[in-house]
């Protein structure tokens, strides 16, 4: 991986927990739930065009591994709502069940794809 | 309860992510990933943190469907292709990673400033409503 691909890696991971903190919520508190469905579309599917659509996106994979922007999301959103008062130690239970239904769920893709 | 209900919505949420879009994507493009985004995330958002399948105690930090989601599709691609596939991401997985840390860090102190300036406003409101 370039440093140049390895800055604009850095960039879409900025991006996406980012773009979730300042508008998420604001649209769920403005429209009710259907903010939420807003926020799917117009906050996950333009970034997911940036980071991930594009033929040369700005996440780049350097191998066949997929990383998804999800992972930003978990990670940065995660940080940022500890910084703003959430508990990181009652996060891990959730932690613990993502990590376990990831495991899962990827076991079973490979069962089928 | 708490544990499986976390174990079932990050699953699910990592399964349909991982399986659908791709082909969305693939057959129609960037309209498809689009179109992908309000079909999956909509819903699944709706059931994990809206509905709150997945719960958070009022003071956790919280825990995005995205990281059962993440955690699927390169574990996926663990099952699916190997050990080395995932090994050779390690690169991109780091440098999201630390674009992440730095996007959860501004994001959090750039509300925070938000937060002081209304806070600062609703004060003056007080001042006014006092001396009127």
């Amino acid at each position: 991986m370039s440093v140049g691909l390895a800055l604009t890696t850095i960039a879409g991971g900025f991006l996406f927990p980012f773009a979730i903190r300042m508008m998420w919520g604001k649209m769920v508190e403005n429209w009710g739930p259907i903010g939420g469905w807003m926020a799917a579309a117009f906050i996950v599917g333009t970034v997911w065009t940036i980071n991930h659509g594009l033929e040369t996106p700005l996440i780049s994979q350097s191998g066949a591994g997929w990383i998804d922007m999800a992972w930003a999301a978990g990670i940065g959103l995660l940080v940022a709502s500890a910084l703003t008062g959430g508990k990181v130690s009652k996060a891990i239970p959730n932690i613990a069940a993502a990590v376990v239904g990831g495991v899962a769920g990827g076991y079973l893709l490979s069962l089928f794809l | 309860m708490r544990f499986t209900r976390g174990v079932i919505g990050y699953c699910i949420a990592g399964m349909i992510v991982m399986s659908v879009w791709g082909p969305l994507a693939s057959n129609y493009g960037i309209l498809g990933g689009f179109v992908a985004a309000f079909i999956i995330i909509g819903p699944m958002w709706y059931m994990n943190h809206y509905v709150g399948l997945i719960e958070h105690d009022d003071d956790s930090a919280f825990v995005d469907m995205g990281l059962g989601v993440a955690i699927c599709g390169t574990m996926r691609d663990f099952f699916m292709i190997g050990s080395d596939a995932v090994v050779d991401s390690l690169p991109t997985l780091s440098m999201v990673a630390i674009g992440a840390v730095a996007g959860g860090v501004v994001a959090a102190y750039i509300e925070k400033d938000m937060a002081k300036k209304k806070l600062v406003s609703e004060g003056v409101l007080i001042e006014k409503q006092k001396s009127a």
